[in-house]
Formats: C-alpha cells, sequence, structure tokens
C-alpha cells in the first residue's frame, strides 16, 4: 500500500501545503527570514561593545617620546584613543563617555631622556571592572612596548613568535561563524516547530493523524518547507556576513554544505520540539531562551579547549559546538577539535537523523485530546 | 511493508469474502492511569448502518473512536474494522475511513480547493480524475462556486460541508462525523442530515457521534448510549423507547389535584409531576395504568385535557444514565 512514490507524494503534498500556509502570512513569513539577521546584528552588538576602552589622553607633552608612548598605547588592541584638554577629559570622563584619562606630563620626554621616573597620570572609571581591569592590564603593555621601540638595548627579553596559521584571525571574523551557527540554530527552530505546532494549535492535526500516509513522509514534508524558508533567511545572513562585514569564507563547498546540514539539523529539532511541545509561544521561548547559553557555551571566543574540563564536556553535548568547529573550517580553514572534520560532520549527521527519529517517535505517539 | 506481506495472505477486502461487521469491538478497555475511559466495550456495527454513539461529556466517546481509527492503542481488548485489526492494520483502516472532525480540522489559510488537494495526495487517490473527483464533491456540498476562497472566510455551515466533502473526497467505506451539525443553522442542518441519509442509500456505514438527541433519532438506525466509558444500552431509537420509555401521560384538570399519591401507588407508574393543575406521569414499559389514572382523576374533578406521548430520547437518556446528556 505505501510505495515509495507515495511517500514522495505526501512529502511533495506536506511541502506544498507548508509553503503555500506561510505565503499565506507574508508578514510572519518575513519576520522568520529576518529572524537569524536580527540575532546576527544582537549578537554582534552584543559582543562587539565589550571590546576597547574608550580612553581620553592629555598630551601635556607634543615631544617625540609623549608622541611614541601614545603610539604604543594606540597599538595596544586595548584602546579607543582620543586625545583632550584636561578640561575636556575632565568633562568626559564626567559624562561617562570614557572609562578613563591618561596624562603623559609636561616633562615627560624631558624626564626620560634624564632617565629619571615618570609617572603617568590615569584616572578610571572603575564602575565596570571589565573595562577597569583592560585599563590595569593594557597600560603596563604600552609602557614596555613603548620601551622596546625606543630603547631597544634597555629590553632584554623580546618574545620570538611562531604563528600555527599563516595569517591572525581577527576577532570579528573569529565572533562571525558563532553567531552565524546560532542564527541558522533560531531560524531553523522557530520556523520548523512553529509549523509542527500550528498544526496542533489550529487542530489540523487531525487531518494528518487521521490519513494513512506515513508519519516520516509528513515530517519530511513539513521540514523541507520549513528549510527552504530558513534556508532564505541563511542566504540573508551569509550575504551580510560576506558582503557587509567582510568575512569570507576560504572553502565555498564546505560553507554550502555545512550550512545546510546545520539547517537541516535545527529544523529537525525544531520539528520535534513543535511536535512534542503542541504549542507555539513555548516552542519560540525555549529556542530563543537557548540560543544564548549556547552561544557563550559553545566557544564564541576561543577554542573550548581553553575553556574548564566541565565546560567542556557541556559544549560537547549540544551540536552548535559541532557546527561552530565545521563552519570556522569553511571560512577559516582551521579545525578547532582534535576529531576533524568528516567525523565532526558524521556527528552533526548523527544528531538531524536523532532529531529527524524522535520527531517521528513523537508523531507516531501522538493521539487526538479526549 | 509488514501490511504488504499481510495482504498477500489476507483477501484483499475481508468484506468480500464474508459479512463482516464494519466496527466490532470486544471487551475493549483503555485506561489512562486510574482512569477508565472505556471499560470493557462490546459492540458490533453492521455495514451500511447509520449508528450513534451518544453520551455526555467523558463518558469515552471520543476515546472508542480513537482506538477505532488506530490513534490510541487498547489496554485490553480488541477492535476490528471491516475485519481488519486495528492494532496491525491502522493504516489500511485509515485508508478506508472518513471522518468529520467537530472542528472540522480545515486548513483556514488555504483555500477549499487547496484543502480537497491535500487530502486527495495524503491519500494517495490517484492523479487521473482527482480534479474530477474534487469538483464532484464540491458539487455535492455546494460549494463549487467557492473552490478558491479561503477557508477562512466561510461561514460555520460552510466549512462543515467542506469537511464532509473531504472526509467523502477519497471514497471511505467508513465515514466517522464527530457533532455534524454541531453549530450549525437549522437550515444548514437539514442539508447536512439529507447528505448523511444518502450515504446511506450508497451503502456506506455511517458513525455518528452527537449530543444532539433529535439528530440520533431523525438519522440513527441503531444507538449506543455510553456512560463513564460503559456501554449502557444498544438498539434502534423505537426500540429503546419501547423497552425503557414506557409512556408518557400529560394531563390537565379543573382544580389542583389531591390525587397525586393515589396516582403514584399505581402499579406501572414510574412518576408523577405535579404543576399546579397539571400532571406528568411516566409509565414503566407498556403498561395498561393509563385507564386507571383516568379513572382516578375523573373521580374527583373535571379532565380538562389528556395526551399520551411517548418518551423522547432525552427521558431515556435520563432514565439509563441519571444525568440529561447535555449535562
Amino acid at each position: 500500500m505505501h510505495t515509495y512514490g507515495s511517500s514522495l507524494r505526501v512529502i511533495r503534498a506536506c511541502l506544498k501545503k507548508d509553503l503555500k500556509s506561510s505565503f499565506s502570512e507574508p508578514l510572519f513569513t518575513l519576520v522568520s527570514i529576518i529572524l537569524p539577521l536580527n540575532v546576527l546584528l544582537l549578537m554582534s552588538l552584543l559582543v562587539i561593545s565589550g571590546g576597547l576602552a574608550p580612553t581620553a589622553v592629555v598630551m601635556q607633552d607634543s615631544g617625540p617620546l609623549a608622541q611614541q608612548f601614545y603610539a604604543a598605547m594606540s597599538q595596544s588592541h586595548s584602546f579607543v584613543l582620543q586625545q583632550a584638554t584636561t578640561d575636556q577629559a575632565a568633562a568626559l570622563i564626567e559624562q561617562g563617555r570614557v572609562v578613563a584619562v591618561v596624562t603623559i606630563p609636561a616633562d615627560f620626554d624631558a624626564r626620560i631622556r634624564q632617565q629619571q621616573p615618570v609617572s603617568v597620570g590615569v584616572k578610571i572609571n572603575n564602575l565596570n571592572t571589565d573595562f577597569t581591569n583592560d585599563i590595569r592590564r593594557a597600560l603596563p603593555l604600552s609602557i614596555t612596548s613603548f620601551y622596546a621601540k625606543a630603547f631597544p638595548n634597555m629590553v632584554t627579553i623580546t618574545p620570538r613568535e611562531r604563528d600555527a596559521y599563516p595569517q591572525d584571525l581577527g576577532y570579528i571574523p573569529y565572533l562571525a561563524v558563532p553567531i552565524l551557527v546560532i542564527g541558522l540554530m533560531v531560524g531553523g527552530m522557530v520556523q520548523a516547530g512553529t509549523a509542527a505546532a500550528v498544526e496542533w494549535e489550529h487542530e489540523t492535526m487531525k487531518e494528518l493523524l487521521l490519513s494513512p500516509a506515513s508519519r516520516l513522509a509528513i515530517l519530511l514534508g513539513k521540514m523541507l518547507a520549513a528549510f527552504l524558508i530558513g534556508l532564505a533567511g541563511a542566504v540573508v545572513v551569509l550575504a551580510v556576513l560576506i558582503a557587509l562585514m567582510g568575512v569570507w569564507p576560504i572553502h565555498w563547498g564546505e560553507l554550502i554544505g555545512f550550512t545546510l546540514l546545520i539547517l537541516a539539523l535545527f529544523t529537525a529539532w525544531g520539528t520535534l520540539l513543535g511536535t512534542w511541545l503542541k504549542r507555539r509561544t513555548p516552542l519560540s521561548t525555549l529556542a530563543i531562551g537557548l540560543c544564548v547559553p549556547l552561544f557563550f557555551l559553545s566557544g564564541p571566543f576561543g577554542p573550548i579547549s581553553f575553556f574548564a574540563p566541565i565546560e567542556q564536556i557541556f559544549a560537547r553535548l549540544f551540536p552548535v559546538y559541532y557546527a561552530i568547529v565545521v563552519l570556522q573550517h569553511a571560512f577559516h580553514d582551521f579545525t578547532l577539535n582534535t576529531y576533524g572534520i568528516g567525523i565532526n560532520t558524521l556527528i552533526l549527521a548523527a544528531y538531524t537523523l536523532g532529531g529527524l527519529i524522535l520527531a517521528t517517535v513523537a508523531l507516531r505517539r501522538s493521539t487526538l485530546p479526549h | 511493508m509488514r501490511e504488504d506481506v499481510r495482504q498477500e495472505i489476507l483477501p484483499s477486502h475481508p468484506a468480500e469474502a464474508t459479512v463482516v461487521p464494519a466496527i466490532e469491538l470486544r471487551a475493549l478497555c483503555k485506561a489512562f492511569g486510574t482512569l477508565v475511559a472505556v471499560d470493557h466495550l462490546t459492540l458490533s456495527i453492521r455495514q451500511g448502518e447509520i449508528f450513534g454513539l451518544l453520551g455526555p461529556n467523558g463518558s469515552g466517546k471520543t476515546t472508542t473512536i480513537n482506538l477505532i481509527s488506530g490513534l490510541s492503542t487498547p489496554t485490553s481488548g480488541e477492535v476490528q474494522v471491516m475485519g481488519y485489526e486495528v492494532r496491525h492494520h491502522a493504516r489500511r483502516i485509515r485508508q478506508m475511513l472518513g471522518t468529520v472532525p467537530q472542528e472540522t480540522a480545515l486548513y483556514e489559510e488555504l483555500s477549499a480547493w487547496d484543502n480537497l488537494d491535500f487530502h486527495a495526495d495524503l491519500f494517495g487517490m490517484a492523479r487521473k480524475g482527482k480534479k474530477e473527483r474534487i469538483m464532484q464533491m464540491l458539487d455535492l456540498v455546494q460549494l463549487q462556486e467557492r473552490k478558491h476562497s479561503r477557508v477562512s472566510t466561510f461561514s460555520g455551515g460552510m466549512k462543515r460541508r467542506l469537511a464532509l466533502a473531504r472526509a467523502l473526497l477519497h471514497d471511505p467505506h467508513l465515514l466517522y462525523l464527530d457533532e455534524p451539525t454541531l453549530g450549525v443553522d437549522v437550515q444548514a442542518r437539514r442539508a447536512i442530515w439529507d447528505y448523511i441519509l444518502s450515504l446511506k442509500q450508497q451503502g456506506k456505514t455511517v458513525l455518528i457521534t452527537t449530543n444532539y438527541l433529535e439528530e440520533a433519532q431523525a438519522l440513527c438506525d441503531r444507538i449506543a448510549i455510553l456512560d463513564h466509558g460503559k456501554l449502557i444500552a444498544v438498539d434502534t431509537p423505537e426500540h429503546l423507547k419501547q423497552t425503557y420509555g414506557g409512556s408518557v401521560v400529560e394531563l390537565e384538570t379543573a382544580l389542583p389535584g389531591t390525587v397525586v399519591d393515589d396516582i403514584r401507588r399505581l402499579s406501572g407508574v414510574k412518576e408523577v409531576i405535579q404543576e399546579g393543575t397539571r400532571f406528568t406521569v411516566t409509565t414503566q414499559g407498556k403498561s395498561d395504568v393509563i385507564p386507571q389514572i383516568i379513572t382516578l382523576v375523573t373521580g374527583v374533578g373535571e379532565l380538562r385535557q389528556i395526551a399520551v406521548r411517548e418518551p423522547n430520547l432525552d427521558e431515556i437518556f435520563l432514565h439509563l444514565t441519571g444525568t440529561a446528556l447535555r449535562d
């Protein structure tokens, strides 16, 4: 009675029906498509805003050594510097527009040339200890790098760096990948979960459950529709990431393949959650609520091997981690764990299959209200 | 795949081999924890009959239907539909079953045509002739002119008609209608009743759950009354009335009577209700007590009016279960 042909027809029918239903609510579909982009922007703002400490520098001495010291500070990757007069700097820190005011004294050059101690004034707004500690760390580093450049003979210890990768990777390009994964997660889960839950909310699940159609075929059709809408969202995010933020992938083929796999994974899990929860509100709350902790757990700022062992164990329980690993490889050609890209891909495929199987079981076990 | 293998052993349709009941329930039980929703239900529904399942909310009607359609697994007992055991042939049974759920379960954002087209694909209807069949069904329920309209723009009656068209689309052997006229105006109700009666003429078996006893009386060949998951009675509406109803005698006298206690003492009188000069006397079974009642009443005053009628199903239901159907 049930051949592959009839299952394909059910898949096609469910796909067509869900797409038609989605397009009948264009606003919701548009919101679904730009949801991953929203996540990208939100997460970008969240992490970028915490990067560099705005600092005012009062240059009472404009000699060459004072200028070199200013240059050393600006190259420390910790400050956003602006020069100001004493009064301007006082106003800036008063208004909370800078974290610190560094004052280079009028006799800076003269005292250094005479090898006399120099006191560089630092006034810190220590309300935010994160920024405060940035200043406390970065200023001594600036002093060291100033001496290393101005008086190389006085600094006898120099680092000899050997890089593991041919080029440095910036903070933003590194972060862009976990943000992309979270965008795909939220977009895929919300779209697929909503499509499943709405069948229960509108009580149309009866039409599906009372049909002889294979439950797997029904879910595959529904997932495919959610996947296609999610894909539109993924294309928008990738376009912004590549064209506007300038994060170019090294392996385009991997990028396309892994993006499709990751989207399929979260579509399957969204379908499972939608089938299980049967309501859109808890589904959306859960999907959006999960994204922030999973983002921070899965190594957004660096490999999780730098984390505490317990954090590493937790991170490895969730597919977000493996998705970040494979996409970092696609974008930047480095592998964040020792499993190899093949194994990471298989793990993601297993999660996808697991989600699909569990969703099918959940639907098969579903019954109508009593 | 297991069903395909089984198909070779079973006749393609068991009904072709012998006349089997459309639905057969044997000692069917379904418990949810400590709650017994269906309690040793044994019932046989013949092919081609319109069968009514009556009972108040929570009586086990929906659970029974879920068990029949394979959406729920019995705790014990057996369900057969057209000779097929539900446990092993759920898909085949769903293929033979057309359903009109109470809430219609239509995709309101889609058109009437899209709803039927989707249903046809879900039920694996042949592509050839699909369009003609959809047109035929839309014609039957007089919705052809609105075929491209969104269902959300339909009235309650139109939605119910469309749900009926959808249930009939794949030409099921057995049709299940859950409260088919709930929320439908009188005119549409009459039209739906006519459709249902025409289905019987086409040889379809129709299972109806309803809270409207008038509807059950108008449509059903037989009625089963369920209460707390148990089968209280099953019979034709007429026979139920004869067996459980007796007669209802309504009298009006000139003066408030003093004979109520005398009437109550008569053998065969079940209940006497007095409202001023009016009496409603319910007798038990086929009783010859009516002349004795008239004698007693006329003995104390003038009898202005008397009417003897059969009890309605509401009264029978009340008699059998102790509660009104819509309690």
